[in-house]
């Protein structure tokens, strides 16, 4: 009947499960779920059940809304270095986003090679310049979109259109919590707003509300955590027992009804998620080294924002969290390429001020879960809409959108290290070899998080929907 | 429905002129108009015969989900826009009136339905001509009467116009005969984006301002313009940038803003020693106070200075201006300006020539033109405007046509030609339209419309019932209710279900006599009482052994809160309220409020739905997005559930008007104020330990933290 008449159930068979961890130290736990697994129709969702035996037990995906470039940051063109200048061959005409193109533009920034692997990326990225060998670069996705709200809900949920459930979703509706204390699955949006398409972009779409992210950050708690001031800590007390007593004595009438225990349930977990999340959120507790490493007293107050939210994605994840969606920089504003990687008019300039943001701070994210062992488990992914287009906008120094060639990329838990999937033409107009869609990137990433994207589904509105619509090949060459 | 109130999308702009069709439903239901009629309404009321307003607000349904406005230039792209919105009034029709989920046909052929890829886009050539956006909706004879009263003040205003923009060319023309001479006053070169200078004999100063008197951009404006970096410097052997923030100096100075980044545009930009982000002044001045008074001789200040680009509309410059000192930050001196340098354009040249050309008695004849322009300006604002309401646009070239079935749903490959006709597998039943390709694209919705509440039409009338007995059991006979289809739920009751559709059209398509009959039933009336024996045969109680108990949904929880705390304000219509603060930088940003005022005390339907926001308790008590139609609502139990209704201001202020009204209907008396709020929430007295429980909490944390207590049971939310 509803979605929540399960609820009981499933809250017994995580306690169950929670003991079997605790247990059988992990890897007990990881045959159990292969054995369920293996028979498809056994497997439940909520419950911590895969289809497969997991390489990934939670994901961090960071998020460069604005359409961050492809041949500015991670894709090596030598070519515009060669053609800087001049018409770029067989398209001396198109017209993009906003219009007319002039010429082949080089990125303003020379490429150097970085690692064993001898991976060149930007030289505006130093940090990110030191984990290349353990990152698997896809360098030929393809947008559906060249405009970036549905962009992003692209890259989020597999649909252009707003509505379907995000990556986090699926995951918390697949798996259900690991820590019933705190959130699922949580947003944490820049400092500087909201991404295009705003809470779309973490939606739940069409499944129950509860698999929506949170939304958290360093400068904005969970909304309606903590106790209101106005009331004591007493009162609270005497207030909490009282309506205990009186909706378990309500359940004990309608003994029938799940959704009244699960109810009594939910607000003792409130309360203990009232403990737990202003611990998990308080940087505080890090020492000043690892503050200093992520640059979170960085004199741009920018930086340090985003810095101290990829300190708190990193407890978060510590903490059981399954999905963290980090984003560095937020939406359009009215003026072109403040705000985010949108670099209209002025690449040059709006790339100087937004990748000492991203740079250190990410890098030192990715340097903490790889020390602290979370890397092994942890699936990190960045991604943005699309990409750029290698010409300059008529009148302009700056690249309009490209959705037909761009670069994502993956780390962690089972990512080979090191590699470059895929590839753009010499230019970085248009994916060359092996094109790669959305779909084919969350297949990989269902893959290792033990789901078979296909079997991955919620009915709604005359379909089985889908995390990869009806499309979508797992890449198996970036697996490790 | 999918009915919200902002565009969505990347834009997300919300809509403030929706609203009559929210007063249009509502006013439908309890009319009960019959739903034959409100469905021709919700397709085509702007064309039905004669017209009248009401009907045509109807057709808002075809407007009233989401789309994306922004531009597009890329006509691949564009193409590929349109045809979602299309995509959008397609889905939403099938899947509301037919429980046909057409959206499968858009790439192929609908795999498990007959649905054919024609049939997908024979409805896209019907809906061709609709585009989101708003008109004047008014009968011709209101138009007339408001055109008698605007036409003679407007022609006023034109002519007025016309005589003032003649005196302006007049005096120009005098300027530039003599521009010779004019010229010999601006000896110095014009200013630059990339960096002006301005050197002047050492003076002591605490403060310095930038003072401008007209924007290079648009000489008129002299209140915005840009600055990346304003440079003071010492007068002294090894003179210092004094402006600098990190030297102690002080920016201030109006600037552009950005609700929730504050800052983004301050003046502090201009005195950071980094280039790239800029001040952005509203108000025409950008102020400096230094960290002591200090000799200084120039100032050295730019928009654009390492710019690629400088001449791009985002580094607006000031074209005039004053530089001015002071030592107290009252009285201000002249130590520079830009009055001798030669004008930056043409435009900025002619704005020169005409201020300084003008005689005092023209500026005197301009006056009485601006005091007249005034004065009908402001009786032709005081006539109430025709009402425009986003009832969409119909584009008449638009549907023009041919119509192509577009292959794998891409307009950038065309297939066979789409006719505008009834769909191919209901033929052997309804009887079938085809139109010509020059139908007008009114009549294409009006056939549509017919076809869809024919009496034969074996889909309409049980989609209908269905939906009904759907909201009174909270599951229909078919347990999706918007797909009828072979993916769909199968009816648990389909001899019902075929019954209850003669019914509709028995009743004349009216609801309420439809109501009445469901909810006289046996079936109905029963108690939900759990019994574990049928329970264990049919748990979810498809079957209806029982009433199936269920939680309030969002709306009704918000409702209910007020109405027990005494505050639920029943005004009906006009438009609606909101629980979020709405900020636009270009974008859309709707955050939740933290503080529900009494001007949000009304019945949640009435609250303006955005997309994609988040709003405390109906998000959480799973108020879908209004993203697209949502037929059936989840209904789950969760922390934040508990979380909002515990802490958010909302239920505090509830729980303080709830002891409020309770006081004062039911005295001092602590036994009789429990009673009185058990009678209140519940519709039952309390029990001996109930009584004793809740005054414990009462006789210590008063009655408000009772009130709060009995606001989070879930005996006032759930109806078991």
């Amino acid at each position: 009947m509803t979605a929540s008449s399960t609820d009981l159930k499933v809250l017994a068979r995580r306690n169950f499960l929670g003991n079997v961890v605790q247990g059988m130290a992990g890897v007990g736990l990881l045959h159990l779920l292969e054995a369920e697994g293996k028979a498809k129709e056994g497997w439940k969702p909520g419950v911590g059940m895969t289809h497969h035996l997991p390489k990934a037990k939670r994901v961090l995906q960071v998020f460069c809304p604005g359409a961050a470039s492809h041949m500015d940051l991670w894709d090596y063109k030598p070519a515009l270095e060669k053609w800087h200048g001049k018409p770029l061959p067989g398209e001396e005409q198109f017209l993009s986003f906003q219009g007319k193109n002039g010429n082949l533009m080089q990125s303003p920034w020379p490429f150097k090679p970085g690692g064993e692997s001898g991976k060149h990326i930007s030289s505006m990225l130093p940090h990110m310049a030191q984990h290349v060998d353990d990152i698997a670069f896809v360098h030929s996705m393809t947008s559906k979109t060249n405009t970036h709200g549905p962009g992003c809900v692209f890259m989020n949920t597999g649909h252009v259109t707003e509505g379907f459930p995000s990556a986090g979703a699926w995951l918390s509706y697949a798996l259900g919590s690991a820590n019933e204390n705190l959130p699922v699955y949580v947003a944490i949006p820049d400092i500087r707003g909201e991404p295009p398409n705003g809470k779309a972009n973490w939606s739940n779409g069409f499944l129950p509300a509860r698999h929506q992210a949170i939304m958290l950050s360093d400068q904005q708690p969970i909304r309606n955590l903590a106790r209101p001031a106005q009331v004591s800590a007493a009162a609270e007390d005497d207030s909490l027992k009282l309506l205990a007593s009186l909706n378990e004595k309500f359940a004990e009438a309608h003994a029938g009804e799940s959704d009244l225990q699960a109810r009594v349930a939910a607000y003792s977990l409130a309360a203990k998620m009232q403990l737990s999340a202003p611990e998990v959120s308080d940087l505080a507790k890090e020492s000043a080294v690892v503050h200093r490493q992520y640059g979170t007293d960085d004199q741009n107050p920018l930086k340090a924002a985003y810095a101290k939210n990829c300190l708190l994605a990193r407890r978060l994840l510590q903490s059981g969290v399954r999905y963290v969606n980090l984003y560095c920089s937020s939406r359009a504003s009215g003026v072109d390429g403040l705000l985010n990687w949108d670099a209209h008019k002025t690449l040059k300039a709006d790339y100087e001020r937004h990748c000492p943001i991203f740079d250190q701070p990410t890098a030192a994210l990715l340097t903490d879960l790889k020390q602290s062992g979370l890397l092994e488990d942890t699936l990190v992914l960045w991604t943005t809409e699309f990409g750029r287009m290698p010409t300059h906008q008529a009148g302009t120094a700056g690249r309009d959108h490209n959705p037909d060639g761009f670069t994502c990329w993956m780390m962690g838990a089972g990512v080979k290290g090191g590699v470059s999937y895929g590839s753009t033409d010499e230019f970085g107009r248009r994916a060359a070899e092996h094109p790669t869609t959305v779909w084919d990137f969350y297949a990989t990433v269902l893959h290792l998080l033990g789901f078979q994207h296909e079997q991955l589904t919620w009915y709604h509105n005359g379909l089985d929907r889908r995390l990869t619509d009806v499309h979508g090949h797992a890449i198996k060459q970036i697996l490790a | 429905m999918r009915f919200g109130e902002s565009n969505g999308y990347e834009r997300n702009v919300i809509i403030n002129n929706l609203w009559p069709f929210r007063d249009y439903v509502i006013r439908s239901l309890n009319e009960d108009k019959p739903f034959d009629q409100l469905l021709r309404e919700h397709l085509a009321g702007d064309v039905l015969k004669p017209p009248q307003s009401q009907a045509e607000i109807g057709s808002a349904f075809l407007v009233a989900g989401p789309y994306d406005d922004v531009g597009n230039q890329d006509p691949a792209q564009a193409a590929q826009i349109r045809a979602d919105t299309l995509d959008e009034m397609i889905r939403s029709t099938g899947e509301a009136f037919l429980g046909l989920t057409i959206g499968c046909s858009r790439c192929h052929d609908h795999k498990f339905d007959p649905i054919l890829q024609q049939d997908y886009y024979a409805l896209y050539a019907t809906f061709a001509a609709v585009r989101h956006g708003s008109r004047v909706v008014a009968t011709v004879a209101e138009r007339t009467a408001h055109d008698a009263q605007v036409k003679p003040l407007q022609q006023k205003l034109d002519e007025l116009n016309r005589t003032r923009d003649a005196l302006n060319k007049q005096v120009l023309q005098r300027a530039l005969d003599k521009l010779a001479e004019y010229e010999k006053g601006w000896p110095r070169e014009p200013v630059s984006r990339k960096g002006t200078e301005e050197q002047f004999s050492p003076v002591e100063a605490r403060f310095v301002r930038l003072v401008s008197a007209g924007q290079d951009a648009n000489p008129e404006n002299t209140n915005q313009f840009g600055i990346d970096e304003f440079e003071i410097w010492s007068a002294e052997a090894e003179p210092r940038n004094v402006a600098l923030a990190k030297n102690g100096a002080r920016a201030s100075g109006a600037s552009r803003k950005i609700e929730d980044f504050p800052g983004a545009y301050g003046p502090q930009l201009a005195i950071d020693g980094e280039l790239g982000q800029r001040f952005l002044a509203t108000d025409g001045s950008l102020v400096i106070e230094l960290a002591q008074p200090t000799r200084i001789q120039r100032v050295y200040f730019s928009s654009a200075r390492r710019e690629t680009t400088p001449d791009h509309s985002k580094f607006v410059f000031v074209a005039d201006y004053r530089i001015e000192i002071s030592t107290d930050g009252k009285q201000w001196t002249e130590v520079a300006h830009g009055r001798d340098r030669k004008p930056v354009n043409g435009k900025h040249r002619d704005h020169r020539l005409y201020q300084q050309e003008l005689t005092d008695a023209e500026r005197e004849q301009l006056d009485q033109f601006e005091k007249d322009r005034g004065q009908t300006a402001r009786q032709l604002s005081g006539i109430a405007p025709l009402p425009e309401i986003w009832v969409g646009q119909r584009v008449a070239a638009e549907a023009k046509g041919p119509f192509h079935v577009f292959l794998g749903g891409s307009p950038q490959r065309k297939g066979g030609l789409a006719t505008v006709a009834s769909l191919n597998s209901l033929k052997e039943t309804v009887p079938a339209y085809e139109l010509k390709p020059d139908a007008a694209e009114g009549e294409r919705r009006l056939a549509l419309a017919e076809w869809m509440v024919q009496a034969k039409n074996p889909l309409t009338p049980r989609v209908l019932a269905n939906r009904l007995w759907h909201y009174h059991f909270g599951v229909g006979i078919v347990d999706t209710p918007s797909d009828f289809g072979y993916m769909g739920g199968k009816p648990t009751h389909p001899e019902l279900l075929d019954w209850l559709a003669a019914q509709v059209l028995e009743k004349g398509w009216k609801w309420k006599p439809l109501h009445k009959l469901i909810m006289l039933s046996q079936t109905y009336r029963q108690s939900s009482d759990f019994r574990p024996a049928a329970a264990q045969v049919d748990g979810d109680a498809r079957l209806l052994w029982r009433f199936p108990p269920r939680r309030l949904s969002a709306e009704e929880v918000r409702d209910t809160m007020l109405t027990v705390a005494g505050k639920l304000d029943k005004r009906q219509g006009g438009p609606g309220f909101r629980l979020y603060r709405f900020m636009q930088d270009n974008v859309c940003t709707y955050v939740p409020l933290d503080k529900h005022g009494p001007e949000t005390y009304r019945r949640a339907v009435y609250h303006q739905n955005a997309r994609a926001s988040v709003v405390d308790l109906m998000t959480e008590f799973d108020q879908p997005d209004c993203a697209f139609s949502i037929s059936k609502r989840a209904s789950t139990t969760t922390p934040l559930q508990a979380l909002t209704m515990l802490n958010h201001q909302f239920t505090l202020d509830m729980a303080q008007f709830m002891a409020q009204r309770i006081t004062h209907d039911a005295g001092p008396n602590p036994q009789d104020q429990i009673a009185y709020a058990y009678s209140v929430s519940y519709g039952r007295p309390p029990t001996p330990d109930e009584t004793a429980a809740c005054l414990s909490v009462v006789k210590q944390h008063g009655l408000p933290a009772l009130c709060r207590v009995l606001l989070n049971t879930s005996e006032l939310i759930y109806v078991p």
